[in-house]
């Protein structure tokens, strides 16, 4: 974000007015509604669905309008609170095998590249999961709205994570009979502007 | 014949039943927990199945009376105990796919296709639910009981041919 603002600004100054209908309009900074926004995760368990969320994550979106170009996404999130809705489930997905939350309590994608796809976006960058990074492109579909007189935004989106390409299933796990393979991401986002406007928001 | 197939058949599962789960009970969750309860699911469904085919098969063709020389109380015990067989290994697999549902553990069968859930995701109900999928196995083992009994009462007190009737490889 900062990089992006501050190399925009640059250039500003440096071309004069002409490129500041480039800079990103009032509004194009987001961060996340944690009460109205979910992010779940579905496995196949044995042939059947099984579903959990991460209650805590943290999202900072920079979205300059129609054109996404000069876009950002980050997103952090907890997966030493994933919640399936039980406890031995829970105890199992955070043990050392798979998430290791204790060595790897957060989940990180960090996109530095938005591009339009089909009917909405892409957000191209890098997933980390239990400390291993690949390259990754999350499909999203965006919507602005101005709600009470502030610029709110609504993103939905899913995408397939072979966990194994993550390490996530050392040991038995790495089995993918009993826990498949592909593991379902969708999340449904309400996005509102910076509680400090101009400042962006830190994840750590 | 085919009346035999099905009983036995279900006997042999139902004692693949027991075993998976006893197996599965003394063990901490992890891996080999999930697929034992997995296969145990799989086989509660396969024996939901089966009971629906035996009842319809039951239903579609006559099957032999009971002798003639048994006691009024007699007649009225065999069929309670049929009814309570059926019964139970209807509700048998039915509580058992709640218990999966309100735990939030969704059934398949053998992996080939998923069951929708029958009951909301709730610990609570999880709980009533174990208890009552635990009440009925050994309200199950007690009537299977009274079967044998009755079964071997025929056998060797009326010596009928009910028993016999019902063993393979043997015709009557």
């Amino acid at each position: 974000m900062h990089h992006a603002f501050l190399s925009q600004a640059l250039a500003a100054t440096l071309l004069g007015g002409t490129v500041l209908a480039a800079a990103p309009p009032a509004g194009s900074h987001y961060r996340l509604d944690p009460a109205k926004s979910s992010l779940q995760f579905t496995f196949l368990q044995a042939g059947a669905a099984n579903t959990g969320r991460f209650p805590r994550f943290m999202v900072s979106l920079d979205f300059p309008g129609a054109d996404p170009a000069g876009g950002q996404l980050d997103v952090v999130v907890y997966t030493l609170l994933l919640d399936t809705g039980d406890q031995d489930r829970d105890a199992t997905l955070k043990s050392d095998d798979l998430f290791a939350v204790v060595r790897f309590p957060q989940a990180h994608f960090a996109a530095d590249q938005i591009v339009k796809s089909g009917n909405g976006y892409e957000a191209i960058g890098k997933l980390t999961i239990r400390g291993v990074t690949h390259d990754a492109r999350v499909p999203f579909s965006f919507r602005a709205a101005v709600e009470g007189g502030a610029n709110v935004a609504y993103m939905t989106g899913k995408t397939l994570v072979r966990r194994l390409d993550y390490g996530v299933g050392q040991g038995e796990w790495k089995a993918t009979d009993q826990a498949g393979n592909d593991v379902t991401v969708s999340f449904s986002l309400r996005l509102v502007p910076p509680a400090h406007p101009g400042s962006a928001q830190t994840n750590n | 014949m085919i009346a035999q197939t099905f009983h036995w058949i279900i006997v042999a599962l139902i004692v693949v039943q027991v075993t998976l789960a006893e197996m599965a009970d003394d063990l901490p969750a992890g891996m080999r927990k999930l697929t034992l309860l997995a296969r145990h699911k799989s086989v509660g469904i396969t024996i939901l199945g089966l009971v629906i085919l035996r009842l319809a098969w039951r239903w579609l063709n006559e099957h032999p009376p009971l002798p003639e020389n048994l006691k009024r109380y007699e007649q009225a015990l065999a069929r309670c105990t049929h009814v309570a067989l059926y019964v139970l290994l209807f509700a048998m697999p039915l509580s058992g796919w709640m218990m999966s549902s309100a735990r939030g553990f969704p059934v398949s069968w053998f992996g080939f296709f998923q069951l929708p859930d029958l009951v909301p995701k709730s610990r609570p109900l999880y709980e009533v639910l174990l208890v009552t999928h635990h009440t009925l196995a050994w309200t199950l083992f007690v009537v299977i009981g009274l079967h044998v009994a009755g079964a071997l009462k025929h056998h060797f007190v009326h010596r009928d041919d009910v028993l016999r009737r019902m063993l393979p490889f043997t015709r009557s």
